[in-house]
């Protein structure tokens, strides 16, 4: 399986995937600093610079950037490879389809895992060194807080990874429609915030945990079904 | 002669539409075979359940004597295909493209790849992208990549497709080449009789999704039918004279006027000087021969032979 992976990247545009990744990177990197002192400046409502601890309730969403880069590897990965046809030359491999889309998915989820971390920790510091120099957050952060960050950091780069994968069965593998998946991935990305516009409370890791199953069914069902959704 | 490829009965629908049906093939070891029928009458439909690219709805399918389904696809580790046209990532160079490939077959030898690419004299091209190449140089690089794990079995669907008459040529040795030296089987598709007469030693008809005749060539040339055939106002007459004068038993009348001669032996002058002897106008006299061409059009068409 680890090979089937390797060879998944190695099929990859891959200066054109890491060009993708370096421009999340770095709007993600900068994005809560903007946010506490460009967006959120003169709402004094807003708690997230109060401390650190508060911090916390803007680091995690920002990071559901990610979902949409989910859905780029997604497109890479399954809709171009079957609209170019060389979904045909794996199928003609002696390896079932079925293993093939469990590496592939195991592909995008290790990917957008990876890139979610990477992207926590450089957002982490970069909001650090900020607020160093211009003051971004009241307070300094302590051990507990670095502690719950790691901790969350990782917990959310799962649920990101998984919840990228949403798209996966119904837009990627049946329907084969780019611009479906993408929305759905924007949908996804923002659910949070639109709640928040309709006023709906929800408690956010049971939203997560949502994602997360969505995710996981969908991959059920691309790797159940890809024998008979998956003809070319 | 072992069977490479057998089938039972396979079929495949796709939305309900039966697209092949009841085909039972068989491919044998060592032997070029050629799939032969007009276009759209489910060659390529076969050829895709044969590699393992769609999954029939029905029937079964062994391949070197062991069933190939989903869950069962070793087999295809001894075949290298190119169906429709040749398919590669594009963004990749030639060489990563083969890398590739061998790697998905487990296999590992990077000496196989120079030799696979000057087998089909392609030079200089390992760090070209694909994307540059022509229509020509894809369909070498499909061969190089399907013989290069030096598989038992070759499967190409209209292998001449999109080539100018040099490469159809080159094509066409490079097969046999590969049957005779290196003990390859082949299983081609086309809907052009000249090309498979080419090169195929058997020839399985397919029409409406259906296999209709497996032959092999030499059989066919032997069952040729050569026939005179004339037509006359005085039929009945003619027929009487040509069993009572010339002794022959295989006539045949096909129209009111019109008398096909099958015996061999009698030439169109011995018939000619005894009609004009008694009197009997000839209208037109003339020696067919039925050929190739038409076994397989009566075949296709669905008729019998003449």
């Amino acid at each position: 399986m680890i090979k089937l992976i390797e060879l998944e990247w190695r099929k990859l545009e891959r200066k054109k995937v890491m060009g993708e990744v370096v421009i999340y990177l770095a709007i993600l990197m900068f994005l809560p600093v903007f946010l506490l002192k460009v967006a959120f400046a003169d709402m004094p409502e807003v708690p997230f610079g109060n401390s650190y601890a508060e911090a916390m309730g803007l680091m995690l969403p920002i990071q559901l950037g990610f979902i949409l880069f989910g859905a780029s590897l997604i497109n890479h990965v399954f809709i171009e490879e079957y609209k170019n046809k060389t979904m045909a030359l794996s199928f003609g491999y002696p390896l079932s389809r079925q293993r093939l889309v469990m590496a592939k998915t195991l592909f995008i989820a290790l990917a957008v895992f990876a890139c979610t971390l990477v992207s926590f920790v450089l957002a982490g510091i970069t909001t650090y060194l900020f607020d160093l120099a211009i003051d971004v957050i009241e307070g300094t952060p302590t051990a507990a807080d670095l502690m719950t960050y790691a901790v969350r950091m990782v917990l959310h780069a799962v649920v990101v990874a998984l919840a990228s994968l949403v798209p996966l069965f119904w837009f990627a593998i049946w329907k084969r429609a780019v611009i479906r998946t993408v929305i759905c991935a924007i949908f996804l990305m923002q659910l949070p915030n639109f709640l928040g516009l309709l006023r709906i409370t929800l408690n956010p890791d049971l939203l997560y945990a949502i994602f997360s199953l969505l995710g996981v069914i969908s991959v059920y069902l691309s790797v159940k079904l890809v024998n008979r959704l998956g003809d070319l | 002669m072992h069977a490479v490829i057998q089938t039972h009965k396979l079929a495949k629908a796709v939305k309900g539409r039966t697209i092949v049906s009841d085909v039972d093939l068989t491919v044998k070891q060592g032997e070029i075979y050629g799939l032969l029928g007009p276009n759209g009458a489910g060659k390529t439909t076969v050829m895709k359940m044969l590699t393992g690219l769609i999954i029939p709805t029905s029937g079964e399918i062994m391949l070197f004597g062991k069933k190939l389904n989903e869950s069962a696809k070793e087999g295809l580790k001894r075949v290298g295909s190119i169906i429709e046209y040749p398919i590669f990532f594009e963004h990749l160079t030639a060489m990563e493209n083969l890398q590739l490939h061998c790697e998905y077959l487990g296999f590992y030898d990077k000496r196989a790849i120079r030799q696979a690419l000057d087998l089909v004299q392609l030079k200089d091209i390992e760090d070209k992208k694909v994307k540059h190449f022509s229509l020509g140089m894809k369909q070498r690089l499909g061969i190089a990549r399907a013989a290069i794990t030096k598989p038992e079995l070759i499967v190409l669907d209209e292998p001449t497709n999109g080539l100018d008459p040099i490469g159809i040529k080159d094509m066409r040795d490079l097969i046999r080449t590969l049957n005779k030296e290196y003990g390859i089987t082949f299983l081609l598709s086309s809907h052009i009789l000249g090309e498979i007469e080419q090169v195929a030693d058997r020839i399985g008809v397919i029409r409406n999704g259906q296999l209709v005749d497996e032959v092999t060539l030499s059989d066919i040339r032997q069952q040729r039918t050569d026939y005179i055939e004339l037509v006359t106002s005085n039929v009945q007459r003619t027929a009487f004279l040509l069993e009572h004068e010339l002794h022959m038993a295989n006539i045949k009348i096909v129209q009111e006027n019109k008398i096909r001669i099958y015996d061999e032996g009698v030439s169109v002058g011995q018939i000619s000087k005894l009609l004009v002897s008694q009197d009997i106008d000839i209208e037109e006299i003339q020696k067919h021969t039925s050929t190739l061409e038409d076994y397989f059009y009566h075949q296709i068409q669905g008729g019998d032979l003449a």
